[in-house]
């Protein structure tokens, strides 16, 4: 061995010891192949190089030295069969041009990557010694490049589960605040964060299907073009996420405002909502995980908007409901509950409450010891307003009573009460009349109330004198009156439209027709008899059909 | 217990937000009003303290992103200073360094403001 050999081995060995150091010291994958690559070229005055690792059986170029930028793109995707032939021996790949020499990396069992070498630059070929060499310093990098592999497959596999945990507290803290919010729009608002803060979203909408309704309840597009493409029948029917593509054919002018991805809001598969996404600001595609995710929140979103909305109805029909109890009370307090008997008429009366609670109104009041008020009133409307007026009414009828006027002064007197006290075009139908006990006498005024029936011989006289519906406006022209002498077995049947007006299933009405045709057939019963068979006849009519307004009946019978 | 809450200094035409506490879900409607009320006075070159941030949620990171463009279309910006390492994390996982610039301490944020002035 010569001196200049020795020298050249020392030379080389010291150049491995330094480059075993270097890159053992870094698990930088891109830094340890650069050392590698640059070592190699610096060993043997190539000007090019290029190394490709294997990742999952296909080389991917990882670095390259000196050649065009475009290289990467356009090196082709080589397996192990291409590297490996069948009898196990390495292929010199050197065909895609720049390349004259190649080698695997391999640890162990397992093939790591290539490297290419260019020409050298003094144009010898490669000698059987730099094979070795290369080898050498193959296998001195071998480890690190394995380990630095396997550190980033860690990162990788660790971001991913970073993000999944990331996702699922997202999921965790939104189910949480969802359950708090009172309004929808905060919920949207928090939904929409949510989502444009794990991926970075700059455009967005999020729109609600209510009833016939859509409402949008968060929106970063152009508002007025996003309404106008927005067809509530069509979007309803979307089941599951739409992606560019699709929306590029499919709902082209969404695409154009921007929306890269639709994804329906839905609750036990219905679809309830959609949320619209523009693209993702560092340009990257959203993947079914995303989408699952967005799929996920949008669907707690809506669960708990929904929920507030039935919670809402909810608690405003128990409201209705609590003011139409309220209301029933009223009417059934007005109500008398014992009805005077007199010695030449036999009274019965009795009001059924719809569950709207109708105005009906009657009463019996005794003047003195001759005279008896009997009276029946509907007022419009119904529920709580209804039966406050009718409280009017009553005092007002009440305090009448106790004065020594007529039922003409005392229904001119009455309307105008009502009159002052009444807005909103709320008015009364009144009938009132003096049953004189002494005389068997019957003195009336109608103001505007169905008329009263009086049947005496099968034959129907109606009791319409009178004037007009009281509230409407103050008294011009007095009310007019009839005086009536009343015979034994005379009948008279009081009542309101809830009676005439009461229908069937199939919306007719029971009518006064009907009802005339009845009491002609009543002559032998009792007041309290005549009353069950009507009521009996209009519920035999109705057939249970559930009716919108009371029904009142007083019944005279004379002795 | 306050979970979480903002106070402001300005320095020169830029506004400096520092967050304290914990950013989520619960509390990300005390920063929207905070870029609103900051928005409505014309102020759009902010510096985001996170110096006592203890944790951001999406739901917080949203909130950035409701905001960038509008402070951005005004010639501002929102620029991040100081935040802990876990924060960091939260950030660098869903790609927020790519969008906004995050600086080491406050006074480099605040200056390069000044920078982009001349």
């Amino acid at each position: 061995m010569t001196a200049t050999d020795g020298l050249k081995i020392k030379r080389n060995l010291n150049a491995l010891v330094e480059f075993s150091k270097a890159v053992n010291s870094s698990l930088e994958l891109k830094f340890i192949l650069n050392n590698v690559l640059l070592t190699c070229m610096g060993k043997f005055f190539a000007t090019k190089g290029a190394i490709a690792i294997n990742e999952k059986g296909k080389f991917k170029i990882m670095v390259t030295k000196g050649v065009a930028k475009d290289f990467e793109d356009n090196f082709p995707i080589l397996t192990l069969k291409d590297v490996i032939d069948e009898n196990g021996t390495i292929k010199n790949i050197t065909e895609f041009g720049t390349f004259v020499f190649s080698e695997l990396i391999q640890a162990s069992d397992k093939n790591l990557g290539l490297i290419f070498l260019g020409d050298k630059l003094n144009k010898t070929p490669y000698s059987v010694e730099d094979q070795q060499f290369l080898r050498t310093i193959l296998n001195i990098s071998a480890t690190a490049i394995q380990n630095s592999m396997v550190i980033n497959e860690l990162k990788k596999v660790n971001k991913n589960l970073d993000t999944r945990i990331n996702r699922l507290n997202s999921l965790f803290e939104l189910s949480k605040e969802f359950g708090l919010f009172a309004d929808s729009a905060k919920v949207a608002k928090l939904l929409v964060y949510s989502i444009i803060g794990q991926f970075m979203i700059a455009k967005y909408a999020v729109v609600i299907f209510e009833n016939d309704d859509i409402n949008i309840i968060e929106n970063k597009f152009p508002s007025d073009e996003l309404r106008k493409y927005l067809d509530k029948n069509e979007y309803e029917k979307i089941d599951s996420a739409i992606g560019a593509e699709k929306l590029k054919s499919k709902y082209n002018s969404l695409y154009n405002l921007g929306v890269e991805l639709i994804v329906p809001m839905q609750i036990q598969g219905k679809t309830k909502g959609i949320i619209l996404l523009g693209g993702r600001v560092n340009k990257q595609q959203y993947i079914s995980n995303d989408i699952e995710f967005i799929y996920s929140v949008g669907s707690l979103a809506i669960i708990s908007i929904e929920n507030k909305r039935l919670f809402q109805e909810e608690l405003e029909k128990h409201k209705l409901e609590e003011e139409l109890d309220l209301a029933r009370d009223i009417q059934k307090n007005l109500l008398p509950r014992n009805i005077k008997q007199l010695n030449n008429f036999e009274i019965a009366a009795e009001n059924i409450s719809s569950k709207q609670v109708g105005g009906d109104y009657f009463d019996v009041i005794q003047q003195n010891k001759d005279n008896c008020y009997i009276a029946i009133a509907d007022v419009s409307g119904k529920g709580v307003p209804a039966s406050l007026l009718m409280a009017n009414l009553q005092a007002f009828l009440k305090s009448v009573c106790k004065q020594e006027i007529s039922l003409v002064e005392g229904t001119s007197m009455i309307n105008d009460l009502i009159s002052e006290n009444v807005t909103g075009g709320k008015f009364i139908t009144f009938f009132w009349a003096s049953l004189n006990d002494k005389d068997k006498t019957i003195s009336y005024v109608n103001a505007g109330h169905n008329p009263p029936l009086l049947i005496r011989d099968k034959k129907i006289i109606r009791l319409e004198k009178g004037g007009m519906i009281l509230g409407v406006m103050k008294t011009k022209y007095p009310y007019l009156t009839e005086t009536i002498q009343l015979q034994k077995d005379d009948l008279l049947v009081l009542f309101t439209d809830g009676i005439t007006e009461a229908m069937d299933k199939g919306q007719n009405e029971y009518s006064d027709e009907r009802l005339d045709d009845l009491v002609k057939t009543l002559g032998d019963r009792s007041a309290k008899e005549t009353l069950s068979a009507i009521q009996k006849d209009v519920k035999k009519f109705t057939l249970g059909a559930v009716q919108s307004d009371d029904m009142t009946l007083l019944i005279i019978k004379v002795k | 217990m306050t979970e979480f809450n903002t106070s402001i200094k300005n320095i020169g035409d830029v506004t400096v937000v520092y967050l304290n506490g914990f950013l989520d879900a619960h509390t990300a409607p005390v920063l929207e009003n905070t870029f609103s009320d900051l928005v409505e006075q014309n102020k759009f070159k902010l510096v985001v303290n996170l110096k006592d941030l203890i944790y951001i949620s999406s739901a917080g990171l949203g909130v950035f992103m409701a905001f960038i463009e509008k402070m951005r279309e005004n010639k501002g910006d929102i620029k991040l200073t100081s935040m802990n390492e876990k924060v960091f994390n939260i950030f660098d996982l869903l790609g927020f360094p790519l969008l906004y610039e995050i600086f080491d301490n406050e006074e480099d944020a605040v200056k390069k403001y000044g920078g982009e002035k001349k």
